[in-house]
């Protein structure tokens, strides 16, 4: 309670907390205020104008509706991957970072081979040989399962540390089982750690997913902020200076992440007080 | 002429909201080439903060608020940090720090640390000179030599680490030497080597004069000539070792000297006791006794008035009704 | 073994360690895309022929599927059965067969640019990824960490203009970063070209004229990669110096009355250790964010070569690229790793380091 006070207290993670909601309401709200539609409603690449407030993409589709839809696809994406990478993370990274022996070795050793294994070529050769399956959740849980390894490397350091504190040995001592320990002990103690690995997870599952659709291999049963910038790259909207069809959706995506890095900086800056000033 | 002289040295932090914290208040004593003197007190209760204060190093937020401090005569205020770190750190007052376990730079070997010791406060240094130099001297303190100084922090046992921060505090000659905690979170066994190698410089003539500072009362009785009980920022009770260990005048040594577990025979009955309550908060000090809200014999006009320093029973106490 | 070299012996242990990496990744190459419906078989048996007569067709279709080890080879011939059909091999041969070629490098030829080896397409594209990159995250690692000591160092006015600045670039995707600047300095100011590694009516060569060309080009690409690079090193290295200030040895330099610039020196060289494992891992998302910036700006390097790859269901040329991104990622990280192990004399004493203080 006093750390969130102190939080509420630091600008940054109210920026960030602000920002960060905001995107979330227009996700939400969004269809409800505007009239979200995927048909033809002007010419192709029309500048903004009084009916099509951020003008057409190559298709003459409103690019309000898609990035109201995009924007949701990203925020799903991003939690979706946050949420496997951060339970799979956690889970193992507790386990074997609190039981030691050779749990801990082996967890340790696919961390490390699947850290230096670059997700992006995973997420390469499992996109280019699903061509037609490829949905939006398909994709976050491939994110997900490719990024794990951060959350576990983190979090196993952490409770490594944990397990040698003595309250802790007290609980043993007194016979309480290993999960009954990680549950009562360890994970009150690593939850707002845990919680920043979540942070960061959502915010990289969203660059993954953007950075994917950007090379072809996007979903292919919605839009999301990735694919309408591969769109706005394909046709050449770059060169052509039409703004409109990638700006939008870039500053989109760097306020979330923008948004998630304040909050996760300003929050480790309240648990370690040392940050702080 | 006195080799240390503390004239009502003030000092405090300015947090970043303005606000003054008070950390030490009016201390003063002097000492005489050859002294030794303790200095005890609770966990915060400003030693740490008056190390700094004693070396004239004020890095902010710390600031003296008045007061002087003078080593061979020649003051250490109003002088600029570069001055300070040239001139007075290392060859007139040096330092041994407190947890010396993690001092030394991890990634540089001892005899680099010791290097750029002396080439910080030296005009023209040869690098062989330096280190035939450094050769000598750490062969005063009975280890490898070689080993230690060609060795990175990591290499070298506890022991072996402390001597070196010892060694090379101490490279300097420095006139005088405080000595923060040297010996907390140690063995015992380690506890001895360190305390015996300090004895060996001072016999050595290495460097002479020293303040030792504690929270461990029992070990200053073996090691100080005199001792200062601090208390919230304050020196409450200077006087020899004899007086304060034995014949406490100030309640709160007292209560100090009840809660310490002692080993002598004869005093096995006696029960350590803790002093109930916490030192008082340093950002609006009361005007009165500071002690005064935990002290068993407080009067309520404690509270009110301001206490002075006094002498009674051939030592300074401050309190008006110590007797 | 090898007590008395601790230096060999954690660069053959580094060494040991990355070939076992090496393997699984060449597995996981091997079997990813065999999980899909999408599969390679399917692909080259379909594919490959199309627009070629019959006979063409069954000779190129041989030709992949004897290239792939798909199909059970003796002594050079395709074992066939009684209807002269080829043999299949079986998953297992098909995994030795890939191994085997693997390890003599080569990587099969492209369907797109057939009858091109899919290593002299890469051949081609390697330099160009190389010069871009590895300057760029040079730079961008040095830079980004120097102005992060200082900001830790400092505090005040700089740090509190350079922290929030530094940390809204590195929250920038790096292609997204790319196309604004294309937008701006290439589309509006016309500064610079908006895309290609140089002018096109030059043929590539080491005259003078060329060079200009690729450095006038090379302008974009390299601020796109080495901004969001450095601002994200900065944050790091800053709150890795802040920690370090904290550290008993710092405060004990200044009671020693050691020089400013000496004492910056020893942080900087402490808290560069755990950056320098930082690097070692992120170098993966580095090099593939900087891959994407090469399509933005449809750089003539391996970020292109995937690209065209992928669009074009190039198969043999999207394994090849994969693979060798992973072989170039484990090269760099086992070079940081070296690094380090020299610089930090906790590392050869057996000690993890970010650990302790």
């Amino acid at each position: 309670m006093k750390i969130l006070k102190n939080l509420l207290k630091s600008p940054m993670f109210v920026t960030g907390l602000v920002l960060f909601l905001a995107t979330i309401i227009l996700a939400l709200i969004g269809p409800y205020v505007h009239t979200i539609t995927m048909e033809r409603v002007g010419p192709q690449y029309a500048p903004p104008a009084a009916q099509y407030l951020l003008g057409t993409d190559d298709l003459g589709r409103d690019y309000v509706s898609l990035l109201i839809r995009g924007l949701r696809s990203s925020l799903y994406v991003g939690f979706l991957a946050g949420i496997i990478a951060t339970t799979v993370g956690t889970l193992l990274g507790i386990y074997g970072g609190f039981k030691g022996g050779w749990i801990d070795d082996l967890i340790n050793m696919i961390t490390n081979l699947f850290i230096v294994i670059p997700s992006f070529v995973i997420l390469i050769l499992i996109s280019s040989s699903l061509k037609d399956g490829r949905s939006l959740t398909l994709i976050g849980l491939i994110i997900g399962m490719t990024t794990w390894t951060w959350s576990a490397r983190a979090v196993r350091a952490q409770s490594a540390a944990l397990k040698s504190k003595d309250h802790i040995s007290l609980a043993k001592i007194n016979g309480d089982g290993t999960l009954a320990v990680i549950v009562k002990h360890i994970l009150p103690y690593l939850a707002s750690y845990v919680f920043m690995v979540f942070i960061l997870q959502v915010a990289s599952g969203i660059l993954s997913e953007a950075a994917i659709s950007m090379i072809g291999l996007g979903p292919l049963d919605t839009v999301s902020l990735g694919t309408i910038l591969n769109q706005a790259k394909n046709n050449g909207a770059l060169g052509d200076g039409v703004w409109w069809a990638f700006i939008p959706s870039t500053v989109i995506i760097t306020v979330i992440v923008f948004a998630l890095y304040l909050i996760n900086t300003s929050a480790e800056g309240a648990f370690n007080p040392r940050l702080r000033k | 002429m006195s080799v240390f002289e503390v004239q009502n040295l003030s000092l405090h932090y300015l947090t970043r909201f303005g606000q003054k914290i008070h950390a030490v208040t009016d201390v003063s004593f002097t000492m005489e080439k050859g002294e030794i003197l303790g200095i005890a007190g609770e966990s915060g209760c400003g030693k740490s903060t008056l190390v700094n204060g004693l070396m004239g190093l004020f890095i902010p937020p710390l600031y003296p608020t008045s007061g002087d401090v003078r080593v061979g005569g020649e003051s250490l205020m109003n002088r600029s940090p570069k001055d300070i770190r040239e001139n007075v750190l290392c060859r007139k007052v040096s330092m041994i720090p407190q947890g010396a376990f993690n001092a030394l730079n991890p990634t540089c070997k001892v005899k680099d640390i010791a290097a750029d010791v002396i080439a910080a406060h030296m005009k023209e240094v040869d690098k062989k000179h330096i280190y035939s130099r450094l050769r000598e001297r750490f062969d005063l303190f009975g280890m490898n030599t070689d080993k230690v100084l060609n060795s990175h922090p990591i290499q070298l046992t506890a022991g072996e680490r402390q001597r070196s921060v010892i060694g090379i505090s101490t490279l300097l000659n420095p006139q005088m030497v405080i000595a923060d905690e040297p010996t907390s979170a140690l063995d015992v066994t380690t506890q001895k080597v360190v305390i015996k190698m300090i004895f060996d410089l001072l016999e050595k003539g290495i460097f002479s004069t020293m303040i030792f500072i504690t929270h461990e009362l029992p070990l200053l009785r073996h090691v100080a000539d005199n001792i200062a009980i601090m208390y919230a920022g304050e020196f409450v009770e200077v006087g020899t070792t004899e007086q304060i260990v034995f014949d406490p005048r100030h309640p709160y040594t007292k209560a100090l000297m009840g809660a310490m577990l002692s080993a002598e025979p004869g005093q096995k009955q006696k029960k350590p006791t803790a002093i109930e309550g916490a030192p008082p908060n340093l950002a609006n000090p009361i005007e009165g006794c500071r002690f005064a809200e935990r002290c068993p014999v407080a009067k309520p006009e404690c509270r009110k008035n301001k206490q002075d320093i006094r002498m009674v029973a051939g030592r300074q106490v401050r309190c008006e009704y110590a007797e | 073994m090898l007590k008395q070299y601790p230096t060999l012996r954690y660069i053959l242990q580094r060494g040991g360690w990355y070939f076992l990496t090496f393997l699984v990744a060449v597995t996981i190459n091997f079997f990813l895309p065999r999980l899909g419906a999408n599969n390679p078989v399917d692909i080259i048996m379909g594919k490959s022929a199309s627009g070629l007569s019959a006979e063409n067709a069954r000779i190129k279709e041989e030709s992949y599927l004897k290239e792939f080890g798909l199909v059970k080879v003796d002594k050079g011939e395709i074992v066939r059965n009684a209807e002269g059909k080829p043999v299949k091999a079986s998953g297992l041969e098909q995994f030795a067969n890939y191994i085997k070629m693997c390890f003599k490098g080569d990587l099969g030829t492209s369907f797109q640019k057939y009858p091109k080896k899919v290593l002299d397409v890469i051949a081609e594209a390697v330099p160009w990824t190389i010069a871009l990159q590895l300057p760029t995250i040079l730079f961008g690692w040095i830079i980004g960490n120097v102005l992060g000591a200082l900001a830790a160092y400092r505090r005040g006015v700089f740090d509190r203009v350079f922290f929030p600045v530094a940390l809204l670039i590195s929250s920038f995707p790096f292609f997204v970063f790319g196309m604004l600047l294309v937008y701006y300095f290439a589309v509006v100011l016309n500064w610079f070209p908006a895309m290609g590694g140089y002018a096109q009516e030059i043929i590539p060569s080491f005259s003078f004229e060329f060079l200009r060309s690729a450095a006038y080009y090379y302008v974009l690409p390299f601020f796109s990669i080495f901004l969001i690079l450095a601002g994200g090193q900065a944050i790091g290295m800053r709150s890795m110096g802040i920690y370090e200030l904290g550290t008993d040895y710092i405060k004990y330099a200044k009671w020693l009355g050691l020089k400013e610039s000496k004492i910056i020196a020893y942080l900087f060289r402490n808290a560069m250790l755990p950056q320098l494992t930082g690097l070692a891992l992120s170098l993966g998302t580095m090099i593939s964010g900087a891959l994407i910036t090469e399509m933005i700006f449809s750089y003539p390097g391996l970020g292109m070569a995937i690209l065209t790859a992928i669009q074009n269901n190039d198969y043999p040329m999207i394994q090849g690229c994969t693979l060798l991104i992973t072989i170039s990622v484990l090269i760099a990280n086992f070079t940081v790793d070296i690094l380090i192990g020299f610089l930090d004399p906790r590392v050869k004493a057996g000690l993890q380091i970010g650990k302790g203080n």
